[in-house]
């Protein structure tokens, strides 16, 4: 149970923001924008991205607990602290992992109003709300919430490795508007999710009653899914190494399949004044094979064992009351393992924003172009969030973009979310001729410290970037 | 283009400040081996309601003023017991509305028999008006707490003081341990 504990803390631990990426989000130079958002203005007429380097996005956050609120090296007894943590947190606090890793994106124009984009990249997310009742029961027992429930409905987790395959459009309508669309071919690589559970553990007092309480297992319906899993475990000699080198084999053919698609516009309502909007993984994700379901089901209750004083000889045995205790438990509360398929939606993102401008760049004077200027600054306000099990996790960011040159621009934002209300983030991205390197951090503040930092996000990637005028 | 080169170095300078100064302060995560999961569990042990047939043989209906049962509790034996459990609280509650003392031993044993530690008394007579209530509660910590790991059998005993095959009335007891654990 400890090593489930340091798990769950280590993975809170590892700190980000969550899968919308607000620092890239509308940056008209970068082709990661399209990943954002298909409809997204985009300022550039061909991209081919660095192998495995156009895009590495790590994220992790906890909404409930940092490191330091655990391990803060002062006086304080860390089992102390721990208690105070299981009494603050709720079982709506969440940790979160998310990690892209940009295989292949190119994308090129293919008319003055259509740019196609392609690419390939591997995914892993994973969400896990805070177990509130399960962890209390496990670090302080009963004995202080008798007559009080312990929810397994507070179990609920979901995890997936996978690989995306998509291929977008954008359309330029006309000078307004700006539609796009993109879509995506999920290869599943591991999948566990368990996130609608019931039933209820309690003990009750029980005057009156046969003995001083009763225990209770109530309406007990808990289901683990898995695919992708049971390969792993039934192998022999399967180690971690091992498992992960078989994760990474099965990378882009995964044995389950997926579709989605992400839709986005964007409007230009004045010159200067610009609303836009998109979500992303509209899709579902079929796992029908290696499939592995772990239910657990039933009603239980006890009093205790009841000796009957039955008349023995000496040489008699007495009866065995523990085996027929046990052997209505195993009646009642009930294990299976199954391999029926299921489906899971992927985890929705919308991302709309506002974005003005002021200061018009000052482009060569040459017939031949029939490129418009563009803004040097950009003032934007992006709301966001992620569709997760109990409900959609929401942010807001402000930013300010200044395009300093036509090859270097910077985007400072300010945002808060479920996570922290003062996450300051930071995006540069620069060009060297065609050669393209960015990176993006949020909530720099906790960067200083990561011990007390709520979340953490970084995205950084080289790419070639093309411009033709 | 040697303001290009300049913010690309600004750039450069920005990314390693950035990555190198990214660090965990203020706190020692040496202290993970100091946690420790602590739960207190409150668990129902053995009950009964017993009668004056319970002392009577169901053939011969002859009077038997003792009588005896053995229950195992096999979870006494299990890890969790055997590396966690620091203290225990076993708590036994009599209620008596027979009209005779009864004298009650319970005592838990080894695998093999051996007594571990018992816990005898009187309970006192009662009546069907006005039953006689002895609660008693046996604590186990320090060493103590190994005569308990050590054990897997509850034999509750019960003798009827004086009686008489006439006897009539009822026998009530609970049990449950309060135990604390320490992983």
């Amino acid at each position: 149970m400890r090593k489930i504990f340091l798990l769950v803390l280590l993975i809170s631990f590892f700190k980000g923001l969550s899968q919308n990426r607000p620092l890239l989000y509308n940056v008209d130079d970068l082709p990661q924008a399209l990943l954002q958002n298909p409809g997204a203005r985009i300022d550039f007429t061909r991209h081919i991205g660095v192998p495995f380097f156009s895009q590495i996005h790590l994220f992790a956050g906890s909404s409930g607990v940092t490191a330091y609120d655990v391990f803060a090296d002062n006086d304080g007894d860390v089992n102390d602290r721990v208690r105070n943590i299981m009494r603050d947190i709720t079982s709506g606090d969440f940790f979160s992992v998310n990690e892209q890793l940009e295989v292949l994106s190119l994308g090129w124009k293919m008319s003055d109003r259509l740019y196609f984009s392609t690419g390939i990249y591997q995914e892993l997310d994973i969400f896990a709300y805070f177990p509130k009742d399960p962890a209390v029961l496990a670090f302080e027992g009963n004995a202080s919430y008798i007559g009080q429930d312990f929810r397994f409905s507070d179990v609920n987790f979901a995890g997936e490795v996978l690989t995306v395959y998509h291929a977008g459009l954008n359309y330029k309508v006309d000078n307004q508007l700006t539609v796009g669309g993109r879509f995506k071919l999920y290869s599943g690589i591991f999948n566990a999710e368990s996130t609608s559970n019931e039933g209820v553990f309690r003990t009750v007092e029980t005057p009156g009653g046969p003995n001083f309480y009763r225990h209770e297992v109530s309406g007990l319906n808990v289901r683990v899914n898995t695919s992708g899993y049971a390969s792993l475990k039934e192998e022999e000699g399967m180690t971690v190494d091992k498992a992960v080198a078989e994760l990474l084999s099965r990378s882009f053919f995964g044995q389950n399949v997926g579709l989605g698609v992400d839709l986005g516009f964007n409007y230009r309502v004045t010159e200067q004044f610009s609303v836009n909007a998109a979500i992303q993984d509209l899709g579902l994700m079929f796992h029908q094979k290696d499939v592995e379901n772990y239910n657990y089901f039933g009603s239980f209750q006890t009093d205790g064992l009841e000796p009957l004083f039955p008349e023995l000889d000496e040489n008699e045995a007495t009866i065995p009351y523990w085996d027929v205790f046990e052997e209505k438990l195993d009646q009642n509360l009930q294990d299976e393992t199954t391999n029926n398929t299921y489906t899971t939606w992927r985890p929705l993102k919308f991302n709309a924003s506002f974005q003005f401008g002021t200061g018009k760049s000052i482009l060569p004077c040459d017939y031949l172009i029939s490129k418009k200027p563009r803004f040097m600054n950009l003032f934007g306000m992006i709301f966001s969030g992620v569709n997760r099990p109990k409900g959609p996790t929401y942010g807001v960011t402000a930013y300010y973009d200044r395009k300093v040159t036509d090859n270097f621009r910077f985007r400072v934002a300010y945002g808060a979310d479920e996570y922290t209300l003062t996450k300051f983030g930071l995006m540069m991205s620069t060009r060297l001729k065609n050669f393209n390197f960015y990176l993006a951090a949020n909530d720099i503040i906790g960067y200083t410290n990561l011990a007390k930092a709520n979340t953490a996000s970084l995205q950084l990637g080289l790419q070639f970037i093309f411009k033709d005028l | 283009m040697p303001q290009t080169g300049s913010i690309i170095k600004f750039f450069l300078v920005a990314v390693f400040s950035l990555l190198m100064s990214s660090c965990f302060k203020d706190v020692d995560f040496g202290q993970a081996q100091e946690i420790s999961l602590e739960p207190d569990l409150q668990v129902d042990l053995l009950y009964f309601q017993l009668d004056e047939t319970d002392f009577l043989d169901s053939e011969s209906s002859q009077y038997t003023p003792i009588i005896r049962d053995t229950v195992r509790l096999e979870f006494l034996d299990d890890d969790y017991i055997q590396d966690g459990l620091m203290y225990a609280a076993l708590r036994f509650r009599h209620e008596n509305r027979f009209p005779y003392d009864i004298n009650s031993r319970i005592r838990f044993l080894g695998e093999n028999g051996g007594r571990q530690f018992q816990v005898n008394y009187l309970i006192p007579q009662g009546s069907s008006a006005a039953s006689s209530v002895i609660d008693t509660t046996r604590i186990l910590e320090g060493n103590e707490i190994n005569k308990l790991r050590r054990s897997i059998k509850m034999v509750v005993e019960l003798e009827v003081v004086d009686g008489a095959g006439d006897l009539q009335g009822e026998l009530d007891f609970q049990s449950k341990g309060l135990f604390k654990f320490e992983f």
